[in-house]
């Protein structure tokens, strides 16, 4: 009976539970795209850290504020003018567009977010999902500076080990041959040189069949500059494969996009609607960096990169104002992906047609401190994935000829390539 | 019944002249410059094995070395703070006005940058056309010749110390006259306004190289209105124009061909209109609008008034008004007057009159004339009149007499050139010599601001603030694309400076609107559509009060007195205009649609009058009348020219036109003369041969027909008993090639040569889109010439009586010889020639011979029916351009940008903000063509497909088609079966180009009806024998058209 009772609890438990994941899944989901920019769980971005803010304020409260909180703040409610002046009144973003079952999620999933004991956060937060976060997690445990020095002195001991061990067998052949000398000379004997040993694959090879041997050490010769040198040419063609150039500032990259979760459109906007996915303006850094001067970490005075924004755009961190007698100077920042001019490629087919991935041809982005180009960006590169990616036919009435064509055949998808996907002109224009 | 008409290109071909023949052998139209790389200048093959060993080295090592460059650092610098409306890669388009047409036009910018010029759609006058000039606009924008600061006496100086310079100066002046082109902007006028009452002393007087000056006088006299008339040519359905060029360059050529065009499609889907205007035009030289007529009628200048004064006989009799008297001793040779008067008053009320003439008893006979029929108020609108190209010849003849006599002490020039092209330049020098203050508001140092102390230079119209009432009650607005380039102001701003306003002339633009009644919500509006229109005012009839009896003498008298000579008339082409646009290497290149000539002006002469001067093609001639003599001028035997006239285009011989311009032709507005008003033609001159030769450069015989079947035509009547007259197929057609299966989109386009008048708008559009190199008038003598869409021009002859001439019919009457001795009879008449237009570009073949030449597979075929180019791939051998039927693959000789032998706008990095960043600039060696805008089409394909939805029929315009104004170009996705190309390929005139090769071309062309009363096609009868193959046939080519 006691057993009984227990599972049935626990059932009921499991399955409220379950029902609370879908909501928090979906509050993640509207979390990362339209709250990361500004807020974070556990500390201060641009807004106030939001762990427990479930218990800090009432949940109708919570969604009213979301919505349009300059609303909130008309109507003269306490708890929103207080907050707006605790925060240097800067104005919180409206989201009329969201529901209120969709604010609830996100409520939902902040609660969820908070209860999670923290080591569990942050390895949640470094990651999107389970392997970036472990892979994360390892890089903290086992790339940093104390195990590689620790495994460099490691190195060194063995080197001079073996050291020791070779001066060590010199001394002992020098004294077996003090002690043995005919022993040795027996040695010297039995050792013929290849030259008189038809059996050794050397004389075979370049005694016997000279020819041969020639060719076959052309042809190593061959093979091996070949490889270095189209290693070589590749790189001097532009083929910039792991090209991280020194950034004029110290973005990271890890911190916005992994730590923070950021969502990548929030900055590079025009990725999903135009042929540059665009560097952000400095204005959009400083949407956040009015107010985020990281003035932690360098004793009360605004982290050094964060001022070379300021720079730029003429900001005065002491006034917290711009400063109009201040120059504007625009950031030049290196270019890494550098497509040549007789290839054309569009993001916006990419990211809002194709529905890629930015990881798939960026690489693991927001584990990137410096960002390095991931892809080879080579003609073969971009047809392979022509091949076997798939065009979302079902979902978009554009394809739906295309759509029906398929069902009549009875087939379930096309790639980009039975589109036409591997068309000269497609590209080259 | 196969169309046997001889169409002919040129008459070296018509003459089969050795050098003709020699290059239709040859392999390629363009040479070979094997020599040019191997010889030295006297022409020897100097270079060796030794040589060849010492470059082949050096090109290894220099290779070597340039591959140890790393790949340069680029930067990416993004906006400080980004425009909202700005999203790098995402074009944004502004609607605003050209000042120079009055045209409505959308501006693509790419990043702040304009890069594409195109028609408004939504204008209810200009429909979306836009014309060459306007396409062309754009690169005055990146001109790195303009002044890019305020200069006081050749020092570049601040705006203040200009300003406050030019004030002291205006303020002790007592006759200060400001001397601008047409004005028919509200603001810059009230800003004339307040400059006068701050300097009351000052006199405005308006000055038009080419003017108008007679017309607006004679509707003074007989309307009592000072006005250019709004003409209908939409409503008219007798159609008479003496030498008016309205579709090419009269008042509003792009309003007017879309005004045209709608009485001239037949039969095209969803048009089962059968009815057709009809066209006739008086006219010395072959004009584009002439070459247009259903009927055309060649007539000397001189002749024009006394053939107005017969008709308006003729018309009187037939109305029961008085005549004219004394014109019946006018003996003319022209039956013609009879029956165009016949046509006319059959069409009374519904019929429109025009002259191009700025003669003031003509344009009053032309008025008499409109009265008569009863067309003041339906097709001759005195209400919603045109602000276009309103000058006033004697008033600006009266300053320069001023100012020769001292009566001027500062001149303020806007927008006026007359010291290039006033007719007495030297009269006008002198007197401005004495005036104490000059300044110019020029853009450019040309040969006006060249003799004034001050420049204050006026910004581009694509940086400005303005507006313009192009036609009455119509007002556009101008707004900036981009920030000035350079130290520039606009000059209006400039005058309300002199006058004491502080004003921006945005917020005085703005004030003046508001003062007409414009409140916030219409200005935003109309900076939104480029104009603000309430619609047609109801037009009046009004009354005639002249009846120019004294005009019959005066025009008697220049017929008979010039009846022998031989006379010139001055006109304008549809790329330079007046000259103000030949600074612009795109205008330039674009070959006249008549003669195909480019990069020069010409003495046109017709056959008849160069056998007598004893000139050929080459040769070249000196012209002179009183006091102005042309040195030497090569000549042009043109068919169409009336015998004993000889036309010269204005516009060319700029001195200080800028780089582009410079010598190009020469300077004709000196053989211009004034009497009341300018005159444009005299017959007081001599012609003489001089020695020497030049070669102009045409680009018309550089690829031949033989004599192949591609124009179809016919007349009104046989389309109208048979829709298919003209275009019966005969070819049979065996493919070689498996079909091909197109599932998704197929691109293709319709050409209605009805439709297409020859303008060469497309073809400036084109370049403009599709970064297609300018190279230059040696390059063009070279073949070489680069433009992706051409449009051909045939000519056939008509016989005497104005019948098309077959070639049997010719070869009977002895009017043709056989083929062997040249086609040309002494007794061809050389005046009467039929014109047909045809635009070519890359007929994206279904199955393309040139496609399966190319050893690299650089051009290949797409799943979408469009012929790719990969000009990477490209090796340049060439063989696809020796395989296309259609000669429209074009090669890259050379590296046209930053290389200082093509020093046209690719060469600095001003000029080079035009290129369109979605096409590659393409580089030497390789080869390229029409892509039908594949770029267009790819980003129509991406707008459906963001927005989720399937793309529509008129998504994707090309960039020939959208900027058509006659709509002659339609392009579209055939396998949509609701599209307009699909049904323009099922239509009963549609035909593609050298049919029998069933290279499946994806352009079809459709058969040009003539609204004439004779046989064009021939009768279809006497083939019943073929009959049963022919079905065949069309079957096979429905197949093909459907696949």
């Amino acid at each position: 009976m006691r057993l009984l009772k227990f599972t049935s609890l626990f059932l009921l438990l499991s399955f409220s539970t379950r029902f609370a994941i879908a909501d928090v899944a979906e509050g993640e989901k509207l979390f990362t795209a339209n709250c990361t920019s500004c807020h974070a769980i556990n500390e201060k971005v641009v807004g106030p850290a939001l762990k427990d803010v479930h218990k800090r304020r009432e949940a109708t409260w919570l969604i009213k504020w979301i919505k349009n909180s300059q609303a909130l703040i008309k109507s003269g409610d306490a708890t929103a003018v207080a907050l707006y002046k605790e925060n240097n009144e800067s104005i919180m973003t409206s989201f009329e567009n969201l529901s209120d079952g969709q604010l609830a999620s996100i409520v939902e999933y902040i609660k969820a977010e908070s209860e999670k004991p923290a080591a569990a956060a942050i390895a949640n937060v470094a990651g999107g999902d389970a392997t970036t976060g472990t892979a994360q997690t390892a890089q903290d445990g086992f790339y940093n500076s104390t195990t590689f020095w620790g495994l460099s002195i490691i190195a060194i001991i063995l080197f001079v080990i073996v050291f020791i061990l070779f001066s060590i067998r010199k001394v002992v052949d020098q004294l077996y041959a003090q002690k043995f000398p005919e022993a040795v000379a027996e040695e010297v004997e039995q050792t013929i040189s290849w030259k008189e040993r038809p059996t050794s694959v050397r004389y075979k090879l370049f005694k016997k069949h000279p020819v041969v041997g020639t060719i076959v050490v052309i042809l190593a010769f061959t093979v091996v500059a070949g490889l270095v040198g189209f290693d070589y040419g590749n790189k001097e063609v532009g083929v910039q494969q792991g090209y991280a150039p020194t950034q004029p500032i110290n973005y990271s990259h890890e911190l916005h996009a992994g730590k923070y979760k950021i969502n990548c459109l929030y900055c590079h906007s025009g990725a999903d609607k135009s042929k540059q996915a665009t560097i952000p303006s400095a204005s959009t850094c400083m949407n956040c960096h009015m107010h985020v001067t990281a003035s932690k970490n360098y004793d009360g005075k605004v982290s050094p990169e964060i001022q070379k924004i300021y720079n730029a755009v003429g900001w005065d961190a002491d006034k917290k104002a711009y400063d109009p007698t201040k120059p504007q100077t625009p950031i030049k920042w290196v270019r890494i992906h550098n497509l040549p001019d007789l290839a054309y490629f569009n993001h916006a087919q990419h990211v809002k047609v194709g529905k890629v991935e930015c990881q798939a041809c960026h690489g693991p982005i927001e584990t990137m401190k410096v960002v390095s180009q991931q892809s080879s960006l080579q003609m073969g590169w971009c047809i392979n994935c022509h091949r076997e990616a798939k065009v979302d036919v079902a979902n978009n009435d554009y394809y739906q000829k295309l759509h029906d064509d398929l069902k009549a055949q009875g087939k379930s998808y096309a790639t980009v390539a039975n589109v036409g996907g591997l068309e000269c002109g497609k590209c080259h224009y | 019944m196969e169309n046997k008409n001889t169409y002919w290109k040129g008459l070296e071909e018509l003459n089969n002249d050795p050098k003709f023949l020699k290059a239709k052998r040859n392999e390629f139209a363009e040479g070979i410059p094997l020599e040019e790389v191997l010889t030295e200048q006297d022409g020897e093959l100097t270079s060796n094995r030794r040589d060849f060993l010492k470059y082949f080295g050096f090109s290894v090592s220099a290779v070597a070395l340039a591959a140890c460059n790393k790949a340069p650092v680029k930067n990416v610098i993004p906006y400080i703070v980004k425009p909202e409306n700005i999203t790098p890669g995402i074009p944004n388009w502004y609607a605003t006005t050209n000042p120079e047409t009055g045209a409505s036009i959308l501006v693509k910018t790419r990043e702040g940058r304009p890069v594409k010029i195109e028609g408004n759609p939504e204008s209810p006058i200009f429909k979306g056309g836009a014309s060459a000039v306007e396409h062309a606009s754009i690169l005055g924008l990146y001109d790195n010749e303009r002044l890019k600061a305020p200069q006081s006496e050749g020092n570049e100086v601040d705006w203040n110390t200009l300003d406050s310079k030019i004030k002291t100066g205006l303020a002790s002046a007592k006759n200060i006259r400001l001397v601008s082109g047409t004005v028919n902007s509200p603001s810059t006028k009230k800003a004339i306004a307040e400059f006068t009452t701050k300097y009351p002393n000052t006199k405005h007087i308006t000055y038009e190289a080419v003017s108008n000056s007679a017309m607006i006088e004679a509707n003074a006299q007989s309307f009592g209105k000072a006005i250019v008339p709004g003409y209908r040519f939409d409503k008219a359905k007798v159609i008479v124009s003496f030498g008016a060029d309205f579709l090419g360059t009269w008042i509003s050529p792009v309003e007017f061909t879309k005004q045209w065009v709608t009485n001239r499609k037949v039969g095209t889907a969803g048009n089962g209109n059968k009815e057709m205007s009809r066209h006739i035009q008086f006219e010395s030289n072959l004009s584009l609008t002439g070459s247009n007529a259903d009927m055309r009628f060649p007539i000397k200048p001189s002749a024009e008034g006394v053939v107005l004064i017969s008709l308006y006989n003729k018309l009187a009799a037939m109305a029961g008004a008085p005549t004219l008297s004394g014109a019946q001793n006018i003996e003319l040779a022209l039956n013609s007057v009879e029956n165009t008067a016949k046509e006319l008053w059959a069409a009374k009320g519904a019929s429109l009159v025009v002259s191009g003439s700025n003669n003031l008893d003509n344009q009053l006979l032309v008025n008499a004339i409109n009265s008569l029929l009863g067309n003041i108020g339906t097709t001759v609108d005195l209400d919603n009149y045109s602000n276009q190209k309103y000058s006033n010849d004697a008033t600006f003849e009266a300053f320069v007499t001023e100012m020769n006599n001292g009566g001027v002490d500062a001149v303020i020039f806007m927008n006026s050139n007359p010291a290039y092209s006033y007719f007495n330049v030297k009269r006008f020098e002198d007197g401005l010599k004495k005036v104490a203050l000059t300044v110019s508001t020029n853009t450019t140092v040309d040969e006006t601001s060249a003799l004034c102390k001050f420049y204050a230079p006026d910004n581009h119209y694509l940086e400005s603030w303005g507006d313009a009432e192009p036609k009455a009650g119509y007002y556009a607005l101008i707004q900036p694309t981009i920030s000035p380039v350079f130290n520039t102001r606009e000059a209006p701003e400039s005058l309300l400076r002199w006058a004491g306003n502080a004003n921006d002339y945005y917020t005085f633009v703005k004030a003046n609107w508001s003062a007409m009644g414009v409140n916030e919500a219409t200005w935003n509006k109309s900076l939104h559509d480029g104009f603000m229109y309430a619609g047609e005012k109801t037009a009046q009839s009004y009354k005639n009060n002249v009846l120019p009896t004294s005009a019959v003498n005066a025009a008697y008298q220049a017929y008979t007195s010039s009846k022998d000579k031989i006379e010139i008339s001055l006109y304008t082409k549809v790329g330079l205009g007046d000259g103000r646009n030949a600074n612009n290497p795109w205008l330039q290149e674009l070959p006249d649609p008549i003669s195909k000539i480019c990069w020069d002006n010409y003495a046109a002469i017709g056959k008849v009058t160069a056998d007598q001067l004893g000139v050929k093609d080459g040769d070249v001639v000196s012209i002179s009348t009183k006091g102005f003599t042309i040195e030497s001028i090569p000549v042009l035997v043109q068919p169409g020219q009336a015998n004993n006239t000889v036309s010269i285009a204005v516009g060319y011989g700029r001195t200080r036109g800028g780089k582009v311009a410079k010598y190009v032709g020469k300077n004709a507005f000196g053989l211009a003369s004034f009497n009341k008003t300018i005159g444009y033609n005299t017959a007081d001159v001599t012609v003489t041969k001089v020695s020497g030769e030049y070669e102009l450069a045409q680009t018309q015989t550089h690829h031949t027909i033989e004599g192949r079947d591609i124009i179809r035509e016919a007349s009104l009547q046989e389309f109208i008993k048979d829709p298919k007259a003209g275009n019966h197929k005969h070819a049979h057609i065996i493919s070689l090639w498996d079909e091909r299966d197109s599932k998704g989109h197929r691109w293709a386009m319709a050409v209605d040569m009805n439709a297409c008048t020859g303008c060469g708008s497309c073809v400036v559009s084109c370049s403009a889109e599709n970064n297609v190199p300018v190279v230059g008038r040696k390059e063009v003598l070279n073949s070489r010439e680069m433009h992706w869409i051409r449009i051909d021009r045939y000519y056939s002859f008509k016989d005497k009586d104005g019948k098309a001439l077959t070639r049997e019919a010719g070869l009977a009457g002895n009017m043709l010889k056989g083929k062997d001795e040249g086609l040309i009879d002494e007794t061809t008449n050389f005046e009467n020639v039929k014109v047909a237009f045809q635009p070519m570009m890359c007929q994206h073949c279904g199955h393309a011979p040139c496609e399966t030449v190319c050893p690299v597979l650089a051009t290949v075929h797409s799943s979408e029916g469009l012929n790719h180019m990969a000009y990477n791939r490209c090796v340049g051998t060439r063989y696809c351009a020796n395989n296309c039927p259609y000669k429209v693959r074009r090669f890259n000789w050379f590296k046209y940008r930053e290389n200082d032998k093509f020093d046209f706008y690719m060469n600095n990095d001003l000029g080079r903000m035009v290129i369109n960043p979605d096409v590659t600039v393409r580089s030497r060696g390789v080869m390229e063509k029409c892509s039908f805008c594949i770029q267009r089409v790819q980003a129509g394909k991406l707008q459906a497909k963001v927005e989720g939805r399937n793309l529509k029929d008129g998504d994707v315009k090309t960039a020939c088609q959208q900027s058509c104004p006659s709509n002659a170009i339609i392009f579209g996705d055939i396998n949509d079966s609701n599209s307009e190309i699909a049904k323009l390929f099922k239509n009963e005139r549609s035909y593609v180009l050298l049919e029998e090769y069933n290279v499946q071309p994806s352009v079809s062309y459709m058969t040009k009806i003539r609204n004439v009363d004779e046989t064009i096609a021939g009768t279809h009868a006497g083939h019943g024998a073929e009959h049963k193959e022919e079905k065949h046939e069309e079957k096979a080519h429905e197949h093909a058209a459907h696949s």
